[in-house]
């Protein structure tokens, strides 16, 4: 009946203790130049917060920003509780410092993608199918 | 595409009460889909309570405040969802919603339901369909709806059209008395907080504002103090607004209403059909038509083919 122009819906939070936030403020802003409709849910997110504001908001998208090191127990977490909130086809994205060895552990998780250090905001708009001109800042 | 049959199976999943569908229908409905069907479903005489909408300048605290307004209302073991517009950049289409941020101390609570809209620039500080929208969430079982508009400030008064109560928020040390006679907001505002209340300034704003709506033989606008720093005013709010009467929308402002949401049909249109909309530009301009005809044009085909 209509015809869509659908902006992707991302939602970025951290989770834990980590306060460690100019990074994703950085891709927020990126993203929403991109042309994507970014919901910043902000520090210190409990699993729980996180995944009843990615259904409430209706996200395509959660962007998880850890730098803390406890990737480990807080994702598959966030998993979790994404399936059980019936929410698979949320595509889930790690950014911060990830080891090389456990990138594979996440993706095993349902990651669809974890983005280092060094990432440059196209490569994570063009990933998210964001059509807008996306600038690296 | 969104097909008909998706749409009735997540009413029907809605009607039990179910979040995703729930979560699901406010975006279709906030993208323009399936409003007819929804809307049709929706008119079974249930109750809808009113619908609010706080509004003001940017940073006069507005989502501040509905933070401390979010924690009264759970005290008192009632539930409430939000309506957080934000401007959609009119370059990218892109939006940064960040309005939760000062919400979230009741992240994770069900009674507590918070969504981020992104308002078309171009249109005034709402989205489209709210009132759907906001019906959808009173049938849900949410016993209030707050709508939180852009920070617009001076002469937005679209949300008068939408919501049953406005409140207005300003801040001490605003402007002079001039500044607040331009203000068109303040026409239509039901209800004004002088917000930032523990600031220096707050009393002289408070007693300005009494001054100048509440002229003899106009009607009363209640001005309340607010803090959301100290928690002054906020429980006094509340209750002003919860037992303000509403709007009367059986008198002259329901056309005004009325009016707005074909104002607003007609915009949604055409935001979802840029193409039609050129390839008629384009064949009146080559046919040496005037922009009077060319406006006629697309009128007469807007009333041809759509409601």
């Amino acid at each position: 009946m209509t015809q869509q122009r659908r902006a992707p819906r991302i939602v970025l939070a951290k989770v834990g203790l980590d306060g460690h936030d100019r990074g994703v403020k950085v891709v927020a802003r990126g993203l929403r130049d991109a042309g994507c409709h970014v919901i910043y849910a902000g520090l210190w997110q409990q699993p729980e917060a996180v995944v009843q504001t990615v259904g409430d908001e209706d996200a395509d998208w959660l962007g998880i920003s850890i730098l803390s090191g406890a990737h480990m127990t807080l994702l598959p977490r966030i998993m979790d509780l994404l399936k059980r909130a019936g929410l698979d086809h949320v595509r889930v994205l790690v950014g911060g410092i990830i080891p090389d060895e456990d990138i594979p552990k996440l993706e095993v998780l349902g990651v669809a993608r974890v983005f280092g250090p060094g990432t440059s905001i196209p490569e994570i708009a063009e990933f998210v199918g964001a059509t807008g001109d996306a600038t690296d800042e | 595409m969104s097909d008909k049959g998706d749409i009735r199976e997540l009413l029907r999943r809605y009607r039990h009460g179910e979040r995703p569908a729930l979560n699901r229908l406010v975006s279709f409905v906030s993208r323009g889909d399936g409003i007819d069907l929804i809307r049709d479903e929706l008119q079974d005489g249930s109750h809808e309570s009113p619908l609010i909408a706080i509004t003001g300048n940017s940073g006069v605290g507005k989502s501040t405040l509905l933070g401390r307004l979010i924690e009264h209302v759970r005290s008192l073991d009632e539930t409430i969802a939000i309506l957080a517009c934000d401007p959609e950049s009119a370059l990218t289409g892109g939006a940064l919603l960040g309005d939760r941020v000062r919400m979230s101390s009741h992240a994770g609570d069900e009674g507590v339901w918070i969504r981020s809209l992104a308002s078309a620039s171009g249109q005034q500080a709402v989205v489209d369909h709210l009132d759907l929208i906001a019906q959808l969430l009173t049938q849900f079982g949410f016993d209030h709806v707050i709508l939180e508009t852009v920070g617009a400030g001076q002469g937005d008064v679209a949300v008068e059209s939408i919501a049953d109560l406005v409140v207005l928020l300003i801040q001490p040390e605003i402007g002079d008395e001039l500044q607040w006679e331009k203000a068109g907001v303040l026409e239509v505002a039901d209800v004004v907080v002088v917000h930032k209340g523990d600031l220096p300034g707050a009393e002289r704003t408070e007693a300005q504002a009494r001054d100048l709506l509440n002229l003899p033989g106009c009607e009363q606008t209640p001005v309340v103090r607010v803090s959301s720093k100290t928690g002054e005013g906020i429980a006094e709010l509340w209750s002003l607004l919860v037992n303000r009467p509403q709007r009367d929308l059986t008198t002259g402002r329901n056309t005004r209403r009325l009016l707005r949401l074909v104002q607003q049909r007609i915009a949604t249109w055409f935001a979802f059909h840029p193409d039609e909309v050129e390839s008629i530009v384009q064949g009146c301009s080559s046919s040496g038509m005037t922009n009077e005809q060319t406006i006629t044009r697309i009128l007469s085909h807007l009333t041809n083919d759509h409601s």
